[in-house]
């Protein structure tokens, strides 16, 4: 189960960090249907997982749902979202089509509105602003999804964009600058949207835009929960007889039979939480709020998600809804 | 694959080993290269990883746990809690960057003295990336001077090359085999109920219950 890094034909992809010529335009190889790299040949060829047709002919009448939703350029989605929240919510859970991701995305998140009230601003960003994290930035963009044909060649039009996106942040948000992990999230983003887009849709997660900063991760940290449970439900006979070292390999590679959303998360929604944790995590933050209020500066960023926890208001459950599971 | 709980391999110590520097001076490839003897591109570390290894060194049966740690200074208040219990640190510098290097002293020499919890913890100080011997801009000398200066054990390695990446790991396993107060804790580690683990020896029995 040792899952190689050298691709597939034998060709090494190692590419070492030195030279700052724009690399040549990797040849191409197979990659998954998100543009990843597939890295596994000990999948048997008979998995190649052929979608049934009705699969298809579903997937086109969910995009039809989704376009007469969303209207023209979006100029229905607030309306429809005002109207039927829960037909919204229910259809966000289904899946939002793959094609549609990046519009919707920016719909949710109020990122569309960011950028129509900001012209120009992204641009003043990239092209005049310096940013005390450029070296950081720059030393991480070829660690950022290396086996994504979009971000693979050096100084390509991926890697640009990333960088520009993160440079342009990391101005924006002088506070926070440029942390780790952050080219993962702008990266993602810019495989569904253009660079302003990503841009400011960043700025909606991170800083807050309709919702408060990252609300839908806390207001979603129960689903979050159960998928993690309804993964390690679904692996759990398997995962239950491996010993310390290899768990920690499985927990991070989980087969690929697991991590189908179709199966996953009917069966994450289905699992119920109590409240417990609920409990649990206020008395945690009762014993520990003298503590982390002591800690000053270091732990800011605990302290403000902990304000925007309490915060929330009520009319923008529509579209990041509270969990339901209490049936 | 086989997975009977039962068939875990024994050993005579547990040691648990950290690994420390600025970020993309290669920590995780020095990592990697020592468990997997392998090198690629790899992702920046996002808070801490950590793997396992079995290794016989000086005719001992050891298992290192290695923490490998993310260089950012944004990750800081998370990482500082992964020096306790440590009976080994290892500090990584970029042997091309200055700045990794002055950093040792600006930071993370500081860090150590502030969290670890082992008076007796085993130091090594590494210039990982020889490989690029061209861009060099700190010499052997001045790692050499710090490790003095800092009693630290002193290696240049490459986790590109392969080059005396097993020697850093073995020379500090080696140094804290020859240190009692490290290795009572070794075997009677703490982390008793996740490893498990056979106490090697009867004194370790005095402190049971029945």
């Amino acid at each position: 189960m040792v899952r190689g890094f050298v691709t597939a034909n034998g060709m090494e992809k190692k590419r070492t960090s030195d030279e700052f010529e724009p690399g040549p335009i990797p040849p191409s190889q197979p990659v998954d249907r998100f543009g990843f790299i597939k890295q596994e040949q000990n999948s048997p060829d008979g998995i190649t997982k052929s979608r049934p047709a009705n699969e298809h002919e579903r997937e086109e009448r969910r995009i039809r749902k989704w376009r007469k939703m969303i209207g023209v350029g979006g100029s229905d989605w607030k309306h429809y979202v005002r109207r039927k929240p829960h037909v919204v919510k229910r259809r966000i859970r289904k899946g939002i089509p793959d094609c549609l991701r990046g519009l919707v995305w920016q719909l949710i998140s109020g990122s569309r509105d960011l950028l129509l009230m900001n012209p120009g601003v992204y641009e003043q960003l990239v092209i005049y602003e310096t940013s005390a994290s450029e070296l950081d930035i720059i030393r991480d963009i070829s660690r950022t999804f290396p086996s994504h044909v979009f971000f693979q060649q050096r100084h390509g039009p991926g890697q640009r964009s990333l960088y520009n996106v993160l440079k342009a942040y990391s101005v924006y948000d002088r506070d926070v600058g440029y942390v780790q992990g952050m080219g993962f999230l702008a990266g993602l983003l810019l495989l569904y949207m253009s660079e302003e887009d990503a841009f400011w849709l960043l700025v909606a997660l991170l800083k807050g835009a309709v919702h408060a900063p990252m609300e839908g991760l806390y207001l979603g940290v129960k689903v979050v929960f159960k998928v993690g449970l309804a993964l390690l439900r679904f692996c759990h006979d398997g995962l239950i007889k491996l010993p310390f070292e290899k768990l920690i390999h499985a927990l991070r590679n989980f087969p690929e039979d697991a991590m189908n959303p179709d199966t996953l998360l009917p069966l994450a929604f289905s699992i119920k939480v109590s409240k417990r944790l609920e409990e649990l995590k206020q008395e945690y933050e009762k014993r520990n709020v003298a503590s982390l209020q002591q800690t000053g500066s270091a732990n800011r960023q605990q302290l403000a998600i902990k304000d925007k926890e309490f915060s929330i208001r009520p009319e923008t459950s529509n579209c990041v809804p509270k969990d339901d599971s209490s049936r | 694959m086989d997975s009977s709980s039962s068939s875990q391999p024994e050993f005579d110590y547990l040691f648990k080993l950290l690994l420390i520097g600025d970020s993309g001076v290669g920590k995780s490839s020095l990592l990697l290269r020592f468990t997997s003897d392998s090198f690629d591109d790899l992702s920046p570390t996002i808070g801490v990883d950590f793997k396992v290894k079995m290794v016989t060194i000086g005719g001992k049966k050891l298992k290192l746990a290695i923490w490998d740690t993310a260089g950012q200074e944004r990750f800081r208040t998370l990482t500082s809690s992964y020096y306790r219990g440590a009976q080994g640190i290892i500090m990584v510098y970029d042997v091309t960057r200055r700045e990794t290097f002055s950093n040792l002293a600006d930071v993370w020499a500081k860090e150590i003295d502030l969290y670890s919890t082992n008076q007796d913890c085993i130091k090594m100080l590494v210039g990982n990336k020889v490989d690029k011997e061209s861009e060099r801009v700190v010499t052997k000398k001045e790692g050499i001077d710090f490790a003095r200066e800092y009693g630290c054990l002193f290696l240049e390695c490459s986790a590109k090359t392969r080059v005396n990446v097993e020697q850093c790991f073995e020379e500090l396993v080696l140094k804290i085999l020859d240190t009692p107060s490290l290795l009572a804790e070794g075997s009677a580690g703490v982390e008793r109920n996740i490893f498990k683990q056979k106490p090697p020896q009867a004194d370790a029995s005095t402190s049971s219950c029945c």
